[in-house]
């Protein structure tokens, strides 16, 4: 639990510099960005791409100057390791969830029925993704840059295939397609110098996050052999995830009388009212005002006030899948990630309930040194469960594949309000699992022989 | 904990293992008979199946006392345990159990264990107490529950659950003929429980 009092961060000072920016920094607002997967064909060829990535990828801090803010990320998968010639005893000293990649943890996670990695949009789950760039920018300009500068070093080495890309970008309105602001919460992260969004949170022990330092167990956390490889890096599990915004709406529409109580139901269920305000601290309307103040927006915890969830329900998806303090079954410090969305396609317009066919959703990218322990327990658990809350069998309402009969209990005085027969919202389009080396690994990478 | 029965007393003699409140554990370890170990194997698999599984179901609901059981193979193939929880002693049903398809579930299995008599013999009782190790630790997170409670709770609690998501519930909340009942401590303590 939060009240868990840590040692002081003097301990752990973390390489900063030599982790990839793409691992620990907050989502720019706003943001405009790309993710770019490549095949390796020749190991020699993705060894010679790499060494043309490496002065484009950008490590540590944001920069003071915003104009100079945009960074390139590289991330490799199993299957991309491998490509690249990194010796079978080191393949073999990865955790098992990497090496099986996410299309075989599909259904643990939660990826079935239209969800399912055989439904899954091509090259995801086909072995064939090596590694994936991504470039993420708060400027137009610079990202073209830093994707320029990319682009010559893919484009000039043969043996490596750009097979997908997905161009991401903020909606004009500054929210997800659903229509809620999100990249709010960032985890307070022991040693790296970067403040988390809530000042309540106790400092997270940067091996949570980074491989090479000790982590909430009190241990390093397992890490690739050999040690260069592993220090500084992280996994990244990468999904994209469509949206059905009409089925959300017409739902909302459907269960409510009002205008006024299908902003609340819908609050109720991402925690959040549109402009980011938590329902904890404003549980009757929309505060524009506090979601705009970053001090406020998420400060908040919910044993004190809200433990039986009258304001935010236990079941609310930010409630799930950050608990805080809450009276939940387990040790939430143990399962937290960096999550950093970012939105494709075009947004439905406004008041329309009927689905236009197009594609949009959001490129998920959640990060953590325990893919198993945070991202898979977190899918498994909290989204896709609610065992651990008190209501067992009871998934995300916004992020869980509910199929129909997914049912969601809303607190409320007298009588809890228990929706029933939900349609999923999402559907999973495919993801991978990526290792996310720091810079001296990513040159140790570009500097294997044979 | 305490170290012998607080169960609700039964008319069986005293039997050794440990008990949490309502319920106690029982645990037995035997010699698996040279060469029977993979007909052992076969049984379990075969009780495992859902046809037959179902039947012993069904004895255990007419039995209602035992929160659940395991049936191991350990010890390279020579060793196997049963491991249980009962409400009150494990012993004081057993005669009502030979007489289901648990009664005969066991003789099949223990027959490929060395020294069994039989679920028939007077002597049973005995030779599983012969086999029987205790344990040195037993906690329940229920330990007020029997099992029959849980399953009186499981019906209270559909019910009632069932009962919120009625108009008319709803209805009689607002009727201040109600007013009275709702204002009770004992009808509070249950809307607290209605209200999340």
């Amino acid at each position: 639990m939060n009240t868990t009092a840590s040692s002081s961060a003097g301990d752990v000072r973390v390489e900063i510099d030599d982790v990839q920016s793409g691992a620990l920094r907050p989502r720019p607002v706003p943001y405009e960005g790309k993710f770019i997967l490549l095949r390796v064909d020749d190991r020699h060829a993705g060894r010679a791409l790499l060494r043309r990535l490496l002065p484009v990828t950008s490590g540590g801090l944001p920069s003071v100057d915003r104009s100079q803010d945009a960074w390139v990320a590289v991330a490799f998968t199993y299957q991309g390791l491998r490509a690249l010639g990194v010796p079978q005893e080191s393949l073999d000293s990865f955790p098992r969830a990497f090496r099986e990649g996410m299309a075989a943890r599909a259904e643990l996670i939660g990826d079935v029925g239209e969800s399912a990695a055989a439904h899954w949009e091509a090259p995801f789950g086909t072995g064939d993704v090596h590694i994936a760039l991504s470039a993420l920018s708060s400027d137009t300009a610079q990202l073209d840059k830093e994707l320029d500068r990319a682009r010559v070093a893919y484009e000039d080495t043969p043996g490596v295939q750009v097979i997908w890309q997905q161009e991401v970008h903020q909606l004009p309105t500054g929210r997800t397609t659903f229509g809620f602001r999100d990249g709010i919460s960032h985890p307070n992260i022991e040693g790296v110098g970067l403040p988390g969004s809530n000042p309540q949170e106790v400092p997270i022990k940067a091996g949570e996050f980074i491989l090479g330092y000790p982590d909430e167990t009190g241990s390093l956390p397992p890490m690739p052999s050999p040690d260069v490889l592993g220090r500084n890096g992280t996994y990244a599990a990468v999904r994209k995830i469509h949206t059905n915004v009409a089925a959300w709406r017409q739902y909302l529409r459907a269960n409510t009388s009002s205008a006024q109580e299908e902003a609340l139901l819908a609050a109720k269920m991402v925690g959040r009212w549109p402009s980011g305000a938590p329902l904890t601290l404003t549980p009757e309307h929309d505060d524009p005002e506090l979601a705009a103040d970053p001090h406020r927006v998420n400060n908040f915890l919910y044993r004190e006030d809200d433990d039986r969830g009258f304001r935010c329900p236990a079941g609310a998806h930010i409630r799930r899948t950050n608990p805080r303090d809450a009276t939940i079954i387990g040790d939430a410090r143990m399962h937290r990630l960096i999550r950093r969305g970012t939105t494709y396609g075009p947004p439905l317009p406004e008041g329309v309930l009927e689905d236009d066919g197009a594609e949009r959703g959001l490129v998920g990218v959640f990060i953590g040194a325990h893919l198993e322990r945070q991202f898979e327990f977190i899918k498994a658990e909290w989204v896709n469960d609610g065992n651990f809350i008190g209501y067992p069998g009871e998934k995300d309402p916004v992020a869980g594949h509910h199929g129909g009969t997914g049912s969601v209990t809303i607190p409320e005085k007298p009588v809890r309000r228990r929706l029933r027969n939900l349609p999923s919202f999402v559907v999973t389009r495919g993801g991978e699992y990526c290792f996310v080396p720091g810079l001296r690994a990513l040159r140790w990478l570009a500097e294997l022989e044979d | 904990m305490t170290a012998t029965t607080g169960a609700p007393q039964s008319a069986q003699p005293e039997r050794p293992g440990r008990s949490d409140g309502v319920c106690s554990e029982f645990t037995v370890f035997t010699k698996i008979k040279p060469g029977h170990a993979d007909a052992l194997r076969e049984d379990l698999a075969a009780f495992a199946e859902a046809a037959t599984d179902a039947k012993a179901r069904e004895a255990l609901r007419q039995i209602g006392t035992l929160h659940d059981a395991r049936h191991v193979i350990f010890d390279n193939d020579t060793r196997f345990m049963f491991a249980s929880v009962f409400d009150g002693s494990w012993d004081t049903y057993i005669d009502d159990f030979a007489k289901t398809v648990v009664g005969a579930r066991f003789d099949k299995i223990f027959s490929h264990t060395e020294g069994f008599p039989g679920v028939a013999d007077p002597g049973v009782k005995d030779w599983f107490v012969s086999q029987q190790e205790p344990a040195g630790v037993f906690v329940s997170s229920y330990p007020d529950l029997t099992v029959q409670q849980i399953w009186k709770d499981q019906r209270v609690d559909e019910a009632f659950e069932a009962l919120l998501d009625t108009a008319e519930f709803r209805a009689a909340l607002d009727n201040p003929a109600n007013a009275e009942l709702l204002a009770t401590p004992a009808f509070q303590k249950l809307m607290e429980e209605a209200a999340a």
